[in-house]
């Protein structure tokens, strides 16, 4: 996977599948948060690294998984069994 | 020697005959026809360009003949041929000239992958060049021809074509495909503009073609860098709305119009990454052409 860092943004191709995308800022973030982890995170590592103070903790919980399953849908990340 | 310095007669011999052997940009077309209607449009919009040596290589060698079947006698047909054999299903006689342009463009974009090919418009000012990547109907040709009548120097009307080695645009100047309403917009907008004959009831509506500078197809040769890119969009009644756009929309706006970035993998992410990252990147809504190029001058007017 290469990416660049346009105005904030990622543009991400996924060398497998040969595709494009845009993500925004949280995205970016969380793409780049497992990309550093290597060895996979949970949802809860991405929650406690990626604070966000405007959120509550559900909320920004739901707003990463949400990410997360999109990133499963592109065939960016995979959920461990 | 240019199209310009054959005869009328010789011009339809050599059609005829072994081919006219038409440079534009990098490549070199050999063309092959004895449709009488079709040797005038390339008179006309191909005037200036030049030919090449005969004998010497030639990129795509294509053929438009009239189909042998009884049709001929009561709706002739042309059908574009591609190393002798039929590239696309015949259209009516009378849209040879456009059947021969879309030809011509198929003929790189699914070919020519030594570069990165996006469908966008490009035109060159003080040595840069402006890319406008768009799906057809959003007014990138009437953007591109209103431009060119002002002074742009006309790069390319549907084809950008990216050299990884360098970067820059190659030049690839060719008539300018005018659709519908634009044709009657170009004709007011630029009086002594050049077009050929419409031509109705073709898959795209009427199409006229507008000839492209004779500067822009002397300086074929000179690629350029790019600087700007900006996403045209038509909207009736808009004036022109001009508003930064942020770089990864442009990217995915360029990679989404390419016809072949999937085939340059990396390096064609790598291309299109440092092309926007060197580029100021526009959205550009409008609905008047006059206040549209007036937008395009303020950005290259910018520092």
């Amino acid at each position: 996977m290469i990416w660049r860092e346009l105005d904030g943004e990622l543009v991400v191709r996924n060398a497998e599948t040969g595709s494009t995308h845009l993500l925004g800022a949280l995205a970016g973030d969380i793409l780049q948060a497992l990309i550093e982890a290597q060895s996979g995170l949970t949802a809860d590592d991405l929650v406690a690294r990626l604070r966000n103070d405007t959120a509550s903790e559900a909320q920004w919980h739901a707003a990463i998984e949400e990410v997360l399953t999109e990133f499963e849908r592109l065939g960016l990340a995979e959920r461990a069994a | 020697m240019i199209v310009a310095d054959l005869r009328h007669e010789e011009l339809a011999r050599t059609l005829a005959g072994a081919g006219l052997r038409l440079r534009t940009g990098p490549f070199v077309s050999r063309i092959r026809s004895r449709l009488p209607a079709l040797c005038d449009t390339i008179a006309l919009h191909y005037a200036e360009h030049p030919l090449d040596d005969a004998g010497g290589f030639a990129d795509f060698h294509v053929r438009l003949t009239a189909p042998r079947s009884l049709r001929r006698w009561l709706r002739p047909q042309v059908l574009f041929e591609f190393d002798d054999t039929a590239a696309f299903h015949p259209l009516p006689a009378g849209q040879a000239f456009p059947v021969l342009e879309w030809g011509l463009n198929w003929c790189v974009s699914a070919h020519c992958h030594q570069y990165l090919i996006v469908h966008a418009a490009v035109v060159e000012k003080s040595g840069s060049a402006l890319l406008l990547p768009a799906p057809p109907g959003s007014g990138k040709s009437t953007l591109c021809a209103g431009l060119v009548t002002r002074g742009w120097r006309l790069l390319s009307d549907e084809l950008a074509l990216i050299d990884p080695a360098t970067g820059r645009i190659i030049p690839l100047p060719r008539p300018i495909g005018l659709k519908n309403a634009s044709i009657a917009v170009i004709r007011a907008f630029a009086s002594r503009a050049v077009l050929g004959a419409t031509v109705h009831d073709t898959a795209k509506g009427a199409v006229a073609h507008l000839k492209p500078p004779v500067d822009s197809v002397r300086r074929a040769a000179q690629a350029a860098m790019p600087r700007w890119v900006v996403l045209p969009r038509y909207e009736a009644g808009a004036g022109a709305r001009l508003k930064p756009v942020a770089r990864g929309r442009a990217f995915m706006q360029l990679a989404d119009n390419a016809f072949n970035y999937h085939l340059h993998g990396r390096s064609g992410f790598e291309l299109l990454a440092q092309l926007v990252e060197a580029c100021a990147c526009y959205e550009l809504a409008y609905g008047d052409l006059e206040q549209a190029v007036q937008a395009c001058e303020t950005i290259a007017a910018q520092p």
